[in-house]
């Protein structure tokens, strides 16, 4: 809870920009409505939460976010997702594009069966940012020291990245992610899979990582919620309930549902 | 069934709250009982299904082996130049030979004390065969080793063979017109000496088919290159047309009703009897594209048609087991769909590819009905192909199709030579099977 006050503070201070504005965005799995009528703006350089029971369609609405939806054929979007006022449905755009500016961790660890050093390198291979191997080795070590696992690996970067514990494997994810210099980074339950321990350090590194990207973060924990983000967004059935400062959202809740599912009721 | 027991336990329960854990209460025991027959019938089922495989071993064996090895005179030889020279002067030259051959026998007998066996060479023409021809062609082919001692290995006749390994009965054999109760009685004491001994048959595996009046001259060798270039024909075309439409089907294809009727169709594919891809490839490849009988390559285009489901299926199953994550990894750092399946995928996938494709190229190699329609049963391979068109445009047999050759034909000692082609056919099969496996233990990843 201090890390919250601590990092409220800091929001109140200076006006972020808007990063992520969605507008009435509607998700269809077929004939079920997914998500309706979500309209939120996401500020850079601060970490939002996203909380609600499960099946609300918290994830659903982070995988709108780089179009990760589009790999599943009955899912239909409609309404508007800008990023830096561009529209990411916009057909001119490409996926593949947007991803290496939205990076993404997921809910399980999935580090490639390859190197450590492979896993971070492959990014930005695929995405031609190193020109050389030395200038891909700085990539992969500014990386590793972002995401804090830089020097449990740096003597073994050709051990497989599976055989890393499992926080380690997370924190290799998220270091895989950043290598690519996204703006956007999404996390989707990141520390489900995790231990207390590990769950602390990807914590950490997650308001570390507020100094240079706008973090969304998908949670079940609302400790976890309150300890990481400034701004948390409530979804229920679809329906996102409440969106607002982390602290008034967890002390001052406006809606009856929001209140609810912080105290226990429903969830 | 169930719903009746389970409703009716807990009433039980609370009036046998207080029974002790440490007794077995008869409803435990009978499940106990249900469990222990189960196993029975498990093992039962292992036990007959191993006593069939070492039967079937067994007799595979004990009727093949012969088929490698051949009964034959060997013999110590000096020919001198002067001989040679005498008995190309002659009308009748492989006469000459042959009672060159016969001095020599007879001289070997005396030495090992046999002398009392008198050889003539009508006798040695009806046990042995053609002897003087085989030695004349040998001298005329290296005339560098006249004056030199050379040693002769002259098989006998198939006849004698099967008579001196139980095959044939002297009964048998005395009735018939090829050999004489004479000729058995000469037969016996050259084999008593040890004049005339079994010896391995290189040309049974490396030689070619022989008439049907020789099955001592049979050899598989011919159809084996046959069925090779018949695999060729088969991995060419099955693997990177199975592995592309798999690929496709598992990764990009929309969910639709004609994606649900090719997966169906694939599916039945693989279960039709491989006569009927035989009769096609008659139809289509021969009568209507108007490529060569007995062809390896028709062949080899016959067998695509029935390893490609097999294919198919395998590398679809193997493309499902990599872990979902993984793609979304991938698509996640901004890899495309391509990008997702080729570097990502594909490989963790490829040892199950290589498996399902070994084991399909397997089941190729020993199919023989598809092959019965398209010519190669019957053919009578006594010629090596000479070069990879030849290999594949030339009529050949294979090494299924040369089995059913032999255990058709009327001569016993055919079918001697047909269980050993089996032989063959299994250790390649096995050969096959023992790669898939290392292929699997090596490269397999587990999660």
């Amino acid at each position: 809870m201090y890390d919250a006050d601590h990092n409220r503070t800091e929001t109140r201070v200076g006006q972020k920009d808007i990063k992520i504005s969605c507008k009435d965005v509607q998700v269809y799995y077929g004939t079920n409505h997914a998500i309706k009528d979500v309209s939120v703006e996401i500020e850079d350089k601060t970490v939002t939460a996203f909380i609600g029971p499960s099946g609300c369609g918290k994830s659903t609405f982070l995988r709108c976010l780089n179009r990760m939806n589009d790999t599943i054929d009955i899912a239909r979007i409609e309404g508007d997702i800008l990023i830096d006022g561009e529209d990411i449905y916009d057909k001119r755009v490409d996926p593949v594009q947007l991803r290496a500016k939205v990076g993404m961790v997921f809910q399980k660890p999935n580090p490639f069966p390859k190197s450590i050093y492979d896993n971070v390198a492959y990014g930005p291979k695929i995405h031609g940012l190193a020109k050389n191997k030395a200038e891909l080795d700085d990539i992969v070590e500014r990386a590793l020291k972002r995401a804090a696992i830089w020097d449990e690996v740096k003597d073994r970067l050709d051990a497989s990245g599976t055989g890393l514990s499992g926080g380690q494997q997370q924190r290799l994810c998220i270091a895989r992610a950043v290598a690519t210099e996204p703006e956007v980074l999404l996390m989707d339950e990141p520390c489900s899979a995790l231990d207390p321990i590990a769950t602390g350090q990807v914590e950490e590194l997650i308001d570390e990582l507020r100094q240079n990207y706008s973090v969304v973060i998908v949670t079940h924990s609302m400790q976890q919620a309150a300890r990481v983000s400034q701004k948390t967004a409530f979804f229920h059935l679809g329906d996102l309930v409440e969106y607002g400062e982390t602290e008034k959202i967890f002390t001052n809740p406006q809606d009856s549902r929001t209140e609810s599912y912080i105290t226990g009721r429903i969830g | 069934m169930t719903d009746a027991t389970a409703s009716a336990s807990p009433a039980r329960g609370s009036s046998t709250r207080t029974k002790s854990i440490i007794t077995t209460d008869a409803n435990t025991r009978r499940r106990n009982r249900t469990e222990k027959r189960f196993q029975y019938y498990g093992l039962a089922a292992i036990g007959v299904g191993v006593f069939f495989l070492f039967a079937l071993t067994f007799s595979i064996l004990r009727s093949g082996l012969p088929a490698f090895t051949e009964t034959a005179v060997t013999l110590d030889f000096t020919l001198s130049q002067e001989q040679f020279d005498e008995a190309e002067s002659q009308v009748l030259k492989t006469a000459a030979y042959e009672r060159f051959f016969v001095q020599e026998l007879q001289a070997e007998l005396n030495e090992e004390g046999a002398g009392d066996v008198q050889v003539e060479e009508d006798a040695i023409s009806r046990i042995m065969g053609n002897v003087g021809s085989q030695i004349r062609e040998f001298y005329r082919e290296n005339p560098d080793r006249l004056g030199e001692e050379v040693s002769f290995s002259v098989p006998a006749s198939s006849r004698v063979d099967r008579y001196l390994n139980g095959g044939l009965s002297r009964e048998l054999l005395e009735n018939s017109r090829f050999l004489t109760p004479e000729d058995l009685d000469i037969v016996d004491r050259l084999s008593e000496s040890g004049v005339l001994t079994n010896v391995f048959d290189w040309d049974f595996i490396t030689g070619t088919d022989s008439g049907v009046d020789n099955p001592g001259g049979a050899g598989l060798g011919a159809s084996v290159v046959g069925s090779f270039f018949m695999m060729l024909v088969v991995l060419a075309l099955s693997l990177p047309i199975g592995v592309a439409a798999s690929i496709y089907l598992e990764e990009f294809a929309p969910q639709n009703k004609f994606t649900d009727l090719i997966e169906v169709n694939i599916s039945n594919l693989a279960a039709v009897p491989s006569i009927v891809f035989g009769i096609l490839g008659l139809a289509v490849f021969i009568q209507f594209a108007n490529l060569p009988q007995s062809a390896p390559l028709v062949g080899g285009l016959v067998l695509t048609l029935m390893t490609l489901p097999t294919i198919i299926i395998s590398t679809r199953a193997s493309l499902k087991s990599v872990p979902p994550s993984i793609r979304a990894a991938a698509l996640g750092v901004g890899a495309s769909k391509m990008q997702s399946v080729f570097h990502h995928v594909l490989p963790l996938a490829a040892p199950g590819i290589l498996t399902g494709t070994i084991i399909g190229l397997a089941q190729a190699l020993g199919e023989t009905a598809p092959l019965l329609l398209i010519g190669m049963v019957g053919y009578v391979a006594r010629t090596y192909p000479d070069g990879l068109t030849s290999g594949l445009l030339d009529p050949n047999s294979a090494m299924p199709a040369q089995i059913y050759t032999w255990a058709a034909r009327s001569d016993p000692a055919f079918y001697e030579k047909a269980w050993g082609g089996i032989i063959i056919l299994l250790v390649f099969l096995l050969a096959m099977n023992a790669v898939a496996i290392f292929l699997r233990r090596k490269f397999e990843r587990r999660w």
